[in-house]
């Protein structure tokens, strides 16, 4: 069976983390993670619940130089472990804080042993499985081997520059993007990773200031408005990846003159991993990455790519835009068919957003109950502190045809976005019944 | 000097939370989780305070700070935290 190594390139000296003021080294990490390995209970899957980035990595590795499987959870509620404990019976956890009976997971150390090989994982062995959180319906679970992961980040990486960059992030390393982008370009491209878990703007300009460069900000629409908005001065920036929800054009453009970087987008699926990108400012269309081709089958599209051992359907609507790229519709899920006419709720949702004194919306179909006549019809959640839903229907009714209207719209506080900004189906229903 | 009231009505304008009454609430309610009688606020609130507090007293947390950590737990310990804080740092507003 083939097996790839942890790390590679392996350069035993070369720096691996960024851990405060030092670095852990490719080599002294190696040893950190072969002894932990030693001490993991015997188990299929390790829960790796780690909130500092360099421990998180330090348990994965562990896990994987013991064959386990790693669980990435949503989120790091007691509701969400014992979910996934409970359908994952054969499972340890890691934790960097205090967490009962899990295997407390210390931060990588700067001046560790020395180990001079890199030992190999199976190219075949499960190394991952994320779960999506829902914002297309129920949570699934998707696996990746190591060697999926491993492709996919050169892939990424060739693309975004990863190789020889520090990597300062807001993304938790438990959803795919914040793995693909601050993990495994680490491990399989070449790059340094920023163990800090930035959150306010001083704390991001704190962890840049702390990484050589060239330096890369992975981060989502809602960081990098915060910190847009904060205005502080920042260290130089090399660039900035954006992923897990559309990054407005006009955001884009001001973090850009901000932070004096391109900000480029990901765009993908927990499903597909990554699979294309653009530069917000300078092109509407997406760019594959490398080998990888989208095709539209059956009115649905398709992804096909070196990482993905079979294609994968995409809830995306998707057209060709030239040159091999393409532009996104909105979810297929999404279009709406009344009386022989078609609007996507995303358009839907765009021309509800652009009322004058609406501050935010999502128009989404609710899980029709049985037996119910009303499939198809739409729903909104609505934020518009000066406006009623009589002002707001009427607004939009003369945007769009009166069959589209969505039914019911509801006038809220806030959504309920979760903290990587997105809104899960199952979180929009329960504020919709309230 | 902000007291708990003024804080309380920063909070619902920025965040928006059209079902609190900043004159009634209770300052030592806790500000996240969903516990009975809390605000139910999330990790993004906690940026769009960030910024209120920049914004209003030239205030700018860090999330490696304990005062920071704990300054988020009530609406009181948010106020004592402006007035430890606003009387060393150049404010903007007062």
């Amino acid at each position: 069976m083939s097996r790839l190594p942890l790390i590679e390139p392996y350069r035993p000296d070369a720096p691996l983390i960024i851990q405060g003021a030092g670095t852990v080294s490719q080599a002294g990490f190696v040893a950190q993670a072969s002894a932990l390995a030693g001490t993991l209970p015997q188990a299929r899957f390790a829960l790796n619940l780690c909130e500092s980035r360099g421990a998180f990595m330090l348990g994965f590795a562990a896990a994987l130089l013991r064959g386990q499987t790693c669980l990435l959870p949503p989120d790091r509620s007691r509701q969400t472990v014992s979910a996934l404990r409970a359908s994952h019976r054969d499972s340890c956890v890691l934790a960097d804080f205090a967490w009962p009976g899990a295997v407390r997971v210390p931060p990588p150390a700067a001046g560790a042993r020395w180990s001079d090989a890199v030992p190999t994982i199976a190219a075949a062995q499960v190394a991952t499985l994320a779960f999506t959180s829902g914002s297309t319906g129920v949570p699934a679970q998707h696996a990746k081997t190591w060697q999926q992961l491993a492709v996919h980040a050169r892939l990424l990486s060739g693309r975004l520059g990863f190789a020889g960059a520090s990597i300062v992030a807001t993304v938790p390393p438990q959803h795919l993007f914040g793995l693909e982008t601050t993990v495994m370009s680490a491990f399989a491209a070449g790059a340094v990773s920023s163990a800090a878990r930035p959150f306010f703007a001083r704390d991001v300009a704190q962890a840049l200031a702390q990484a050589d460069r060239p330096r890369l900000l992975v981060t989502t629409p809602v960081h990098l408005d915060a910190l847009v908005r904060a205005g502080l001065e920042l260290p130089e920036l090399d660039g900035v990846v954006s992923a897990t929800a559309p990054l407005p054009a006009g955001l884009a453009q001001a973090a850009e003159r901000l932070l004096g970087a391109p900000v480029h987008e990901v765009y993908g699926s927990t499903e597909s991993g990554g699979l294309a990108t653009r530069r917000t400012v300078a092109d509407a269309a997406w760019l594959p990455l490398p080998g990888v081709s989208l095709r539209i089958a059956a009115g649905v599209a398709v992804a096909a790519g070196p990482h993905l051992a079979a294609e994968v359907a995409l809830a995306d609507l998707l057209e060709p835009a030239g040159g091999g790229r393409f532009r996104l519709l909105g979810r297929s899920g999404d279009l709406l068919k009344v009386a022989g006419k078609r609007m996507s709720l995303a358009d839907l949702g765009q021309k509800l957003r652009a009322i004058p004194g609406v501050v935010d919306a999502v128009v989404f179909r609710p899980t029709p109950a049985q037996g119910d006549g009303l499939v198809g019809r739409p729903a909104a959640l609505v934020v518009a502190p000066g406006l009623d839903e009589r002002q707001i229907l009427q607004a939009l009714g003369a945007a769009v045809d009166p069959a589209f209207l969505p039914r019911p719209l509801r006038r809220v506080a806030r959504l309920p976005r979760n903290d990587v900004g997105k809104l899960p189906q199952a979180a929009l229903e329960r504020m919709l019944g309230e | 000097m902000v007291d708990d009231r003024q804080l309380a009505r920063l909070l619902v304008r920025v965040l928006n939370l059209e079902g609190h009454d900043p004159e009634s609430i209770d300052p030592e309610a806790p500000l996240f989780g969903n516990g009975a009688g809390g605000w139910g606020l999330d990790s993004i609130d906690a940026l769009e305070i960030a910024l209120a507090l920049q914004e209003e007293f030239g205030i700018v947390m860090r999330s490696d700070d304990e005062a920071t950590r704990s300054a988020f737990a009530s609406v009181r310990a948010l106020t004592r935290f402006v007035q430890q804080h606003a009387a060393q740092e150049p404010g903007r507003a007062g």
